[in-house]
């Protein structure tokens, strides 16, 4: 609402000239805005969950591997990683110039303490899913180390590149974290605000620029865009699509618009009737006008989608042909599957993220036309969490991951999100290789061989990726576009910097 | 006798805590949703969940958790927040003094500028400026604070003006006191949906005392005008009107919660939908007993006003 006024009052501030094309300058602070966190935000980037921790995990520490803006992992901490012929042991080669914000340098055991303390069955971490197969890390000299494993895996490398594979020294105690990243902690308040300041023992050649950064936690859009309006913060994450126009028509304020592979599908048990029946699911997915769902749900900042996940992924099969409303055959095929006057079904909805529950709401629009009657059962979040998983007809989001890393996420056996319960051997059986095969060409054509089993038969409706969207003040420099799917350019403030009226 | 009536009225509202705090604990019980759940989000998996169960004493019957946080309570310990681990008295002290602040700053404003505006309405029957001020004060009556902020902040914040802060932003370690700009606007709204209220019920409530027998008496004894209104008058009027204030005030408790979420004010408000969210029981019903410990104090006080400012109570039998 304040921004509709926003839009109707035009800016009282006349737009000033900054200089900020470079060098970056050195100094000053910036503060951050999102919506999100609670009691329990946490300042231990191993179980990062909400923005507000994964702006502190990305700050406040490092990870061996990293995804850079166009999602391609990158070194950071380890120079290398590199696995054996099969996959099973992997090989990591640490820089020799990293220290931790205390002082001290990081050293083998402190990576291999970080991984014992993400995998530990007394307090397993976000990251232990992924590292259920790590049987042991065996240190080979001062500098290098292996990761040995039960089975193969040549994703193993992006879990290292994920922000909460965190590398901590081997003392590590939350209550007074040190870490590597480029700040360190100055304060903090759950679900209010954290103050983090210069690490003045940073190992990294570029950055940070500024002294100081502040997060701050807001739980609502409107007071979110009103900090900026006021001019109370410098960059706000996370902006609805819709408002995108409107905050932009403020001469003051920049928008960063990302292209990312952060999607938001429909979810369909595939054990369960009516989507055990794959001619349902084919009909489902030709119900979906994915063109409207881009334009109504994100106002038209994402792009489409053809029912496959991992779009960056280098095996994605962009030559299968684009997957569009056909209603009259969705009808056919409800009829062959013994549904000839349409359905009913529920959707079970929740505000898990921006865009979640307008895209069901158009989808129950566009899908009437096919004789699919939805009927949305809108929960709060705790109570959608608590039974996540177990309904029939539900939806999701993830942010960008590749094919492997996803597959071990959502739809593998074992995977600890498989919410469309899918469990097809073909597929199975295909990743199953992949996971072994170290030749890229040869793994990129068994992904590209398991993503069309999805295209055909999976339980995932992937109607397009959302961009994400953010807004900052003109005088900030250093943010770009960024594939990830976490805001603020991946929240890499070691890169910003405050620019100077010109 | 004042005693005494205040020593019931205290036992009474020690039931009305207790019965608060069994039907807070209800509902929570009620609420759908897992807290570990809550908590975690789309990153619960089984073995995260069962660990945070045991953190949270989650394993344990819901009796047996509200009986020994009602324990606790009598040796003023508040419990400790599921979803933090934290002491729940360590979260609130800083909300609520923030809360209790920005009320207090609301009331002193909104108590006098009620009854000076609903006198001086009053005294002027029928003129330009009652008028105003009675159509005004209805108008603003009719208005939300959700909308009444809304429109400050973009009157003065964002669109029109940016002479002050729209939102509450105080440092780790700071008051929001602190930062005296921040809190002109919370204030404002609070004070624009109390003071029309009070000055209201001032001027029905003065009126009605100028029409009455013994201020014409004194009128026609003589007595000078300025007089028959503050020793006459007014102290008539205040019983009623304190009851008013009060319920504005306990209302006031309700509207902040409003007025935190809008201003990203750090007060109780915020805090209790954020636990009401988490399923953070402890603190729910933490937050719900200071909030009826305010309503039944301030009530409390208007009768013991309303007894002291009524002849008939303050010298006659019992009530």
């Amino acid at each position: 609402m304040s921004a509709v006024l926003a839009a109707c009052g035009g800016t009282a501030a006349p737009a000033q000239q900054f200089d900020l094309e470079g060098p970056p300058l050195e100094g000053g602070s910036l503060r951050v805005g999102f919506v999100g966190g609670g009691a329990s935000d946490t300042l231990d980037g191993a179980n990062a969950t909400n923005l507000g921790d994964i702006a502190r995990a990305v700050s406040m520490y490092n990870t061996l591997l990293y995804f850079d803006d166009d999602y391609v992992l990158q070194p950071m901490l380890a120079t290398s990683v590199t696995p054996n012929d099969d996959a099973t042991v992997w090989t990591a080669e640490l820089r020799d110039d990293v220290t931790f914000s205390d002082g001290r340098p990081m050293t083998v055991e402190d990576v291999i303490s970080s991984f014992e303390r993400i995998v530990d069955p007394e307090d397993p971490k976000s990251g232990a899913a992924s590292l259920s197969h790590l049987r042991e890390m065996v240190k080979l000299d001062e500098r290098t180390l292996e990761f040995r494993l039960d089975t193969s895996d040549t994703a193993l490398d992006e879990t290292f590149g994920q922000y909460t594979s965190i590398i901590v020294p081997t003392d590590f105690d939350v209550a007074a974290p040190v870490g590597s990243g480029p700040f360190m902690l100055e304060s903090f308040t759950a679900a209010q605000s954290t103050v983090l300041r210069r690490n003045p023992h940073y190992w990294g050649a570029e950055g940070p620029y500024l002294d100081e950064v502040s997060l701050l936690n807001f739980n609502d859009t409107d007071a979110l865009i009103n900090s900026l309006l006021s001019n109370q913060v410098d960059a706000i994450a996370q902006i609805p699509p819709a408002l995108t126009e409107v905050i932009a028509s403020d001469q003051r304020i920049k928008i960063l618009n990302s292209e990312t592979g952060m999607y938001l599908p429909f979810t369909m048990r595939v054990d369960r009737a009516p989507f055990d029946d794959e001619r349902v699911r084919q009909a489902f997915r030709l119900a979906v006008h994915r063109e409207g769902m881009i334009e109504q749900v994100l106002s038209g900042k994402g792009t489409i989608g053809n029912d496959m996940f991992a779009a960056f992924d280098p095996a994605y099969p962009g030559e299968l042909s684009q997957r569009t409303q056909d209603i009259a055959e969705a009808k056919r095929l409800l009829a062959e599957a013994g549904h000839p006057d349409g359905l009913e079904v529920e959707l079970v909805t929740a505000p898990i993220q921006a865009g979640v529950v307008e895209a069901a709401q158009v989808f129950a629009e566009q899908a009437a036309e096919a004789g699919i009657i939805v009927s949305i059962n809108r929960m709060d979040l705790t109570a959608y969490w608590t039974d996540y998983l177990n309904y029939d007809f539900s939806q999701s989001f993830w942010y960008t991951r590749n094919f492997l890393a996803q597959s071990n996420a959502a739809v593998m056996p074992g995977a600890p999100f498989n919410e469309t319960h899918w469990a097809d051997e073909e597929y199975i059986a295909l990743v199953e290789q992949a996971r072994a095969e170290v030749d890229d060409a040869a793994r990129g054509e068994l992904i590209a061989q398991a993503q069309e089993i999805l295209y055909d038969r999976g339980g995932y409706i992937i109607w397009g990726f959302a961009n994400q969207i953010d807004a900052y003040q003109g005088y900030v420099g250093g943010f770009v576009e960024n594939r990830t799917g976490i805001p603020l350019s991946g929240f890499r403030l070691d890169r910003v910097w405050i620019g100077e009226a010109a | 006798m004042i005693a005494k009536l205040i020593v019931r009225r205290l036992a009474i509202s020690l039931v009305i805590l207790l019965a608060v705090s069994l039907l807070v604990f209800g509902a929570t019980l009620l609420l759908p949703g897992d807290p570990a759940r809550a908590i975690l989000g789309q990153q619960a998996t089984p073995e995260r969940i069962a660990a945070l169960h045991q953190q949270m004493h989650l394993d344990q019957p819901a009796g047996q958790r509200y009986l020994s946080w009602l324990g606790g309570l009598f040796t003023g310990d508040l419990g400790t927040s599921a979803a933090s681990g934290q002491p729940v008295i360590d979260l609130l002290a800083d909300r609520a003094r923030a809360s209790v602040f920005l009320m207090v700053a609301a009331a002193l404003i909104s108590i006098p500028a009620g009854l000076a505006l609903g006198i001086w309405s009053a005294l002027r029957r029928g003129r330009v400026a009652d008028s105003a001020i009675t159509g005004i004060s209805l108008v603003l009556a009719a208005l939300p604070e959700f909308v009444i902020g809304i429109a400050l902040v973009a009157l003065f914040a964002t669109t029109v003006l940016s002479i002050l802060p729209a939102v509450t932003m105080s440092p780790p370690g700071t008051q929001v006191w602190d930062f005296p700009a921040q809190l002109i606007l919370p204030t404002a709204v609070l004070v624009l949906v109390v003071t029309p209220y009070i000055a209201r019920m001032m001027r029905a409530t003065m009126l009605e005392v100028l029409d009455s027998g013994y201020v014409e008496m004194a009128r026609l004894k003589g007595v000078p005008e300025r007089r028959v209104i503050l020793r006459h008058a007014l102290p008539h009027a205040i019983g009623p009107v304190a009851q008013v204030v009060a319920i504005q005030l306990a209302w006031m408790a309700g509207g902040v919660v409003v007025v935190e979420f809008l201003f990203r004010y750090p007060g109780l408000g915020q805090a209790l939908i954020e636990a009401v969210d988490y399923r953070d029981v402890q603190v729910v019903q933490a937050v719900t007993m200071i909030v009826a410990v305010i309503y039944i104090v301030v009530n409390l006080l208007a009768d013991v006003v309303g007894i002291l400012a009524n002849p008939k109570l303050r010298t006659g039998g019992d009530r």
